[in-house]
């Protein structure tokens, strides 16, 4: 479970300290709780404390707030400007004229996308490297995952319902 | 006489007069995300005219915008919630919730949740229960994008709280209740006095185990958005005499309860219970009771 998050946070030249009694499982989803929500909880809860994110076969599709967690430290990291964020949020990938700030460029890697107020909007895939590429009109970041995707569940839920 | 006459000459007999009206959308901030000030400046730059609603510390009325703040970045980051503004009073009705325990017994779609969360600072533990699975989805993504970190959420009926085996400091109880023509433009065809009654009756059943899981001295805070006596004044009137509980003071926007209801004299603190008829906002009915210690 660990090593699962471990090697997605890993992927972003990151880590986070995450203290293992406090992570449970539900289903194929992980939470992180407290000391307080850790003496409370039951087995059959649904959700609970900090959800990190779910893991699909060999495959783990973090969730938000893992990705605010590892903003905070030290990871790759893109600024882009406000255009570019909307653009971003709304599914698009990421263009070399949109980057404001990089930290970590190397392509191949991951890179969390952050707004112009530091703020994580969400990660995407390196496809160039970014310091190297001159070409302003080149995509340089694959979108991956983006907040969009909270309208997109509500959207989702209420068709379903 | 149609459905929509009796319920319009009820209100009439309460004292109200009946008008048409739009509901006014609203919007809370999170405050244990973000800046108060700073997010109402982001959202006036991208041209979102906000109105502070005058009686709730952190809710803005939208004047005007030409998109839904639904879809802003600012709204995905969890900087601020969707609630209408009569829907954000009955959370901030408790007293001390740092570091509580709080039990949200009908709590999807999740937005007095967060806003507890919020209150709490993320502290504490909120118990988050709702009896349908379909309804857990919605209140999960509330939570995650609200950044909430102090809350467990299970499928449960409020009616069988006590199987938490857990006992509340706080109990929140926005109990299932007929709504109101404000927010359903179908509500007068669609009621009858029996679902009013119906509701009622399972509105006295999760007010009894919400008693069951509270401490001693500790508050429950009863909400609905139903005009209906029978679910509001009614329904404290007999919990005051069945349950031990006692109705206390709450500073807030809101008339006094009624305590003669269609002739009927109830126990006079109902007095203390606010009654909002739908106007700055849809209609409301709060009441805040304190678990009296046994012995």
């Amino acid at each position: 479970m660990m090593k699962a998050i471990k090697d997605f946070v890993g992927q972003f030249r990151a880590s986070i300290a995450l203290d293992k009694r406090l992570i449970v499982k539900k289903k194929n989803r992980y939470y992180l709780l407290s000391e307080k929500l850790k003496k409370q909880i039951q087995q059959d809860f649904f959700y609970a404390g900090v959800y990190l994110g779910k893991l699909k076969g060999s495959i783990f599709f973090p969730s938000f707030l893992l990705l605010t967690m590892m903003a905070e430290g030290k990871a790759n990291k893109i600024v882009v400007d406000r255009k570019t964020a909307w653009l971003f949020i709304c599914g698009r990938d990421i263009f070399k004229q949109g980057i404001l700030e990089a930290d970590g460029s190397r392509k191949g890697d991951y890179t969390l996308i952050l707004n112009e107020h530091n703020e994580c909007l969400g990660f995407g895939k390196i496809l160039r490297n970014i310091r190297k590429e001159q070409d302003p009109n080149k995509v340089v970041v694959k979108n991956i995952l983006d907040i969009g995707d909270f309208l997109r569940r509500e959207k989702q839920q209420s068709r379903q319902r | 006489m149609s459905s929509k006459e009796f319920f319009v000459n009820r209100y009439k007999e309460l004292g109200w007069t009946y008008k048409e009206l739009q509901p006014k959308p609203s919007i809370r901030i999170n405050t244990m995300n973000s800046d108060r000030d700073d997010v109402v400046n982001r959202l006036e730059s991208l041209g979102v005219t906000l109105e502070k609603i005058p009686f709730l510390e952190d809710g803005y009325w939208i004047s005007k915008s030409e998109f839904s703040v639904g879809a802003t970045a600012e709204y995905l980051l969890g900087l601020y919630s969707i609630q209408e503004a009569a829907a954000q009073i009955p959370a901030t009705l408790f007293t001390e919730l740092q570091d509580k325990t709080v039990l949200d017994a009908c709590a999807s779609p999740g937005g007095k949740t967060v806003q507890l969360a919020n209150l709490l600072n993320n502290s504490g533990v909120i118990v988050a229960l709702d009896i349908k699975r379909r309804r857990l989805f919605p209140l999960s993504n509330q939570l995650e994008r609200s950044r909430v970190r102090n809350t467990i959420v299970y499928q449960m009926d409020a009616r069988e709280a006590s199987r938490l085996n857990m006992k509340f400091d706080r109990v929140l109880l926005d109990v299932p209740c007929s709504g109101n023509y404000v927010t359903d433009k179908d509500w007068f065809s669609r009621r009858s006095l029996k679902d009013v009654e119906r509701n009622a009756r399972r509105q006295r059943q999760i007010l009894t185990e919400a008693v069951n899981v509270t401490k001693d001295n500790g508050e429950i805070v009863y909400a609905t958005c139903s005009l209906e006596p029978e679910e509001n004044e009614l329904n404290i009137d007999w919990a005051i005499g069945t349950l031990n509980l006692q109705v206390e003071e709450i500073k807030c926007h809101g008339e006094k309860g009624l305590t003669n209801v269609f002739g009927r004299e109830l126990d006079s603190s109902i007095e203390k219970c606010k009654r909002i008829w739908p106007g700055q906002t849809q209609g409301f009915f709060l009441c805040k009771l304190r678990k009296q210690a046994c012995g």
